[in-house]
């Protein structure tokens, strides 16, 4: 009930956007009526183009994503275990952490083309920088006591990382993947907006220029609403790995 | 010390009903009179509510049930009649001391030169002469409520009300700012109350000290302070020790009491 | 608990903003070692252009890109383009600021306020707002408007945020002392509230600058015509590799002097504050 009434709003709002669209307070082509955009929704899912696309569109998302995950994870964390690794790697991540990831966009597009591969490069560029952060953070701020002891069970190196750094890194690794993750979200939209022959961002764009607005309205917030499910989602999982924290 | 009461506390409760947490009865039928230009200290254990009635007579707290008038009219509001000072300074972290000690002046619309002036005799009487321009981050402790007095005392309340504002003191400062306090009040006397749970600070500073009990906080007793506050040897004279004595084993129990129970 | 994500969301993105407190020395060190850095980076860059491994045409020369950038600047194309790319991603932010302190006091002194605007905000935070850009293209034309619309619209977010978070916390203390001087709500929001969430408002704008620059660069590369991202997808549909890496590098250069005028703002403006005092 509690959440009813703080979610209320929301539903206010919706109404209101459909009041507004059938009493013709604005253009009707600009603000399809709620119901129209949900009828088009239906619609695109029937004939698959929704469902085709939001595929393309999520494998790429995935994919980059892991990379970064699992490449910034390890650079991180080694990074903050080899002093060397750290000297030559930190500016670098110092330079790029502030360039705005869409500058890499048209590099992609330049170097593998419109298709998938440019843009899992950009996600998995754009993205490892707030993992390798994240993780370096969390790794640097382990316990030491805990790494030397398991060192002298005999951990050897790689066993230590898997064993004890990363346990201890986990809150900070995994506040840098919910960044990536949002991240992910925007590089995939912003990238498939500029140049792109399928996915969500595609779809958007083909909508909009053949006038099929309602379906472009659906297809705006199904991408809106699953970036902010992902991320509720990614919140709830984070809980569930930081319960021992508490 | 005769004569109308300036102050009067009558039959006040207060109750705390957070949106999370416990419900907290803080003050039980709390009646007090104080005159003009007493020196009244509130003396209890923690938890024990004097807080609270310093805040309601402050008019920083509703008074739900009981009446509490200054010179007759019931308080609604907080106001600069009746000053406050705080035990953590409350000091505006990004105003020098100077623009501290101006602000009240600036509410009460007095003219600028009047303003600068009023202000710098105020730093001058609490000895912070030189550091017109610092800021709160680079005081002491001693200095930040020196400052807080200072800008309670410039906007001329005829009440001072003073919640534990030596609490967050070292000893050593703390001993002085007393005899200050004392100094200061002396020059410019006014009422005040003075909330503490410092036994010996409360039979230093105050004529008269109320001693409340555990929560919920009622006035156990009322007990007069009749001491020559100019002797330098006060705090070894027999007086004082007994005072002391006398107000201690009234306030023991309640601190004993307070102990056991969970204090917000 | 809806409240709390947002904060979450924000302490997240300004975590790595503002850097460890370091004495001067230690200041500076740190900016000579990472000036090195970049200086071994780019004469890396250029050792393996120049060493036949990748074609030019994936891997220009760094003293390529230069010259080009250099083209562009003597020509007067560089501050065409960087001046209308400042120019929407910083109106943006203005209005951004603007709007969301102010939504922020409303939603501080009214409950109402509070009640509608609080899902807003807390569902609207972690969405990828940009995948909006086509509705407000329709809604308002192919121009600079709805380039800064869209940058206000990013932007909002964390300055509300940060704003409300910062004036519901100010201590009761600093409120109740300032009403006890005579200040009315007007003033106690105005003169103490504000200056007193001044340090949780600007972290809040840290994030935010970044942000409009962002999608500012989006915006122009979706749309197309002058400003630093439409010149670089301009120069990546002619397959003119110097122009993209010239638009990375000048992108790069604008967005950390951004963070470093942020955060030298900041430094003056909270001068009184205890982390600048823990410097000193």
């Amino acid at each position: 009930m509690q959440t009813a009434i703080r979610y209320l709003p929301l539903l206010l709002l919706a109404l209101g956007w459909e009041v507004t669209a059938r009493l013709h307070l604005v253009d009707s082509s600009a603000l399809p009526s709620l119901t129209s955009v949900g009828a088009a929704w239906v619609d695109l899912i029937r004939d698959g183009e929704l469902i085709d696309n939001g595929a393309a569109s999520i494998y790429r998302a995935a994919a980059g994503l892991a990379l970064a995950i699992v490449v910034g994870g390890g650079l991180g964390m080694a990074m903050a275990r080899v002093k060397l690794l750290d000297l030559f790697v930190n500016p670098l991540v110092e330079l790029f952490y502030p360039l705005p990831k869409s500058a890499l966009i048209p590099v992609t597009v330049l170097w593998l083309g419109f298709g998938n591969g440019s843009k899992i490069l950009l996600i998995f560029l754009g993205c490892m920088i707030p993992v390798t952060i994240g993780a370096y953070n969390g790794a640097r701020g382990s316990d030491h006591a805990l790494i030397w002891s398991a060192r002298s069970m005999g951990a050897g190196r790689l066993r230590m990382m898997w064993d004890v750094i990363m346990p201890s890194a986990l809150p900070e690794i995994l506040n840098g993947i919910r960044t990536a993750l949002a991240l992910a979200f925007i590089l995939l939209v912003s990238s498939e907006l500029i140049v792109s022959q399928s996915g969500f961002g595609y779809l958007i764009g083909y909508l909009g220029s053949t006038g099929a607005y309602e379906g472009m309205y659906a297809v705006v917030l199904t991408v809106a609403l699953l970036g902010f499910g992902a991320d509720r989602f990614y919140q709830l999982l984070m809980q569930r790995l930081l319960r021992w924290r508490e | 010390m005769a004569g109308e009461a300036q102050i009067v506390v009558q039959g006040v409760n207060h109750t705390y009903r957070p949106s999370h947490g416990r419900v907290v009865k803080a003050l039980s039928d709390v009646s007090l009179e104080v005159h003009p230009r007493e020196f009244v200290a509130l003396l209890g254990p923690s938890g024990c509510g004097k807080s609270t009635l310093l805040y309601l007579v402050g008019g920083f707290l509703p008074t739900e049930r009981g009446r509490i008038t200054v010179e007759g009219k019931p308080v609604v509001a907080p106001g600069p009649d009746r000053g406050i000072v705080f035990q953590h300074f409350a000091l505006f972290p990004w105003k020098t001391v100077r623009g501290n000690i101006l602000y009240g002046l600036e509410r009460q619309g007095l003219p600028r030169p009047e303003r600068e002036k009023r202000a710098q005799d105020f730093i001058n009487m609490v000895g912070l002469r030189g550091f017109e321009e610092s800021y709160p981050s680079q005081l002491s402790g001693g200095m930040k409520q020196r400052t807080a007095i200072a800008r309670t005392l410039a906007f001329d309340p005829n009440i001072l009300l003073m919640d534990e504002p030596f609490g967050a003191l070292d000893a050593q400062t703390r001993s002085l700012m007393q005899t200050e306090l004392l100094s200061i009040w002396n020059r410019t006397p006014k009422t005040v109350i003075f909330v503490t749970h410092d036994v010996q600070e409360a039979v230093y500073l105050a004529g008269r000290v109320a001693v409340m009990s555990a929560r919920p906080g009622k006035i156990k007793a009322i007990v007069d302070i009749k001491l020559d506050k100019s002797d330098p040897g006060l705090l070894r004279s027999k007086e004082f020790v007994e005072k002391t004595d006398e107000i201690w084993n009234l306030v023991r129990d309640e601190a004993i009491k307070a102990q056991g129970t969970v204090t917000t | 608990m809806a409240r709390v994500d947002d904060q979450a969301m924000l302490a997240a993105a300004a975590a790595d903003l503002a850097p460890e407190p370091a004495r001067r020395f230690d200041a500076a060190f740190r900016f000579g070692a990472g000036l090195f850095s970049i200086l071994l980076m780019l004469l890396a860059w250029e050792l393996f252009a120049r060493s036949g491994k990748v074609t030019p045409f994936m891997l220009p020369r760094f003293s390529v890109v230069l010259a080009y950038i250099y083209k562009d600047a003597t020509s007067g194309v560089l501050w065409i383009n960087l001046g209308l790319t400042l120019f929407r991603a910083l109106t943006g932010f203005v209005i951004a600021t603007i709007c969301g302190i102010a939504l922020a006091v409303a939603m501080a002194r009214s409950k109402i306020a509070r009640w509608f605007f609080d899902p807003v905000i807390s569902v609207g935070f972690p969405m990828p707002k940009i995948a909006f850009l086509p509705i407000i293209i329709l809604w308002l034309g192919v121009y600079d408007v709805s380039k800064i619309s869209m940058v206000v619209f990013d932007g909002i977010f964390p300055v509300v945020t940060a704003t409300l978070a910062g004036i519901t916390a100010v201590e009761k203390e600093l409120l109740w002392s300032a009403r006890n001087m005579g200040a009315n709500e007007r003033q106690i929001m105005w003169q103490i509230a504000l200056p007193a969430a001044a340090p949780q408002i600007i972290t809040g704008l840290q994030v935010a600058l970044p942000i409009s620059l962002i999608v500012t660069i989006i915006a122009e590369m979706v749309m197309g015509g002058y400003g630093l991202g439409g010149a670089m997808m301009g120069a990546s549909r002619f397959a003119n590799s110097p122009g993209v890496f010239a638009g990375i590098v000048e992108i790069a250069v604008v967005g950390y002097a951004l963070i470093k005028a942020m955060a030298f703002a900041r430094r003056r403006l909270l001068v009184w504050h205890q982390e600048t005092a823990d410097h000193n």
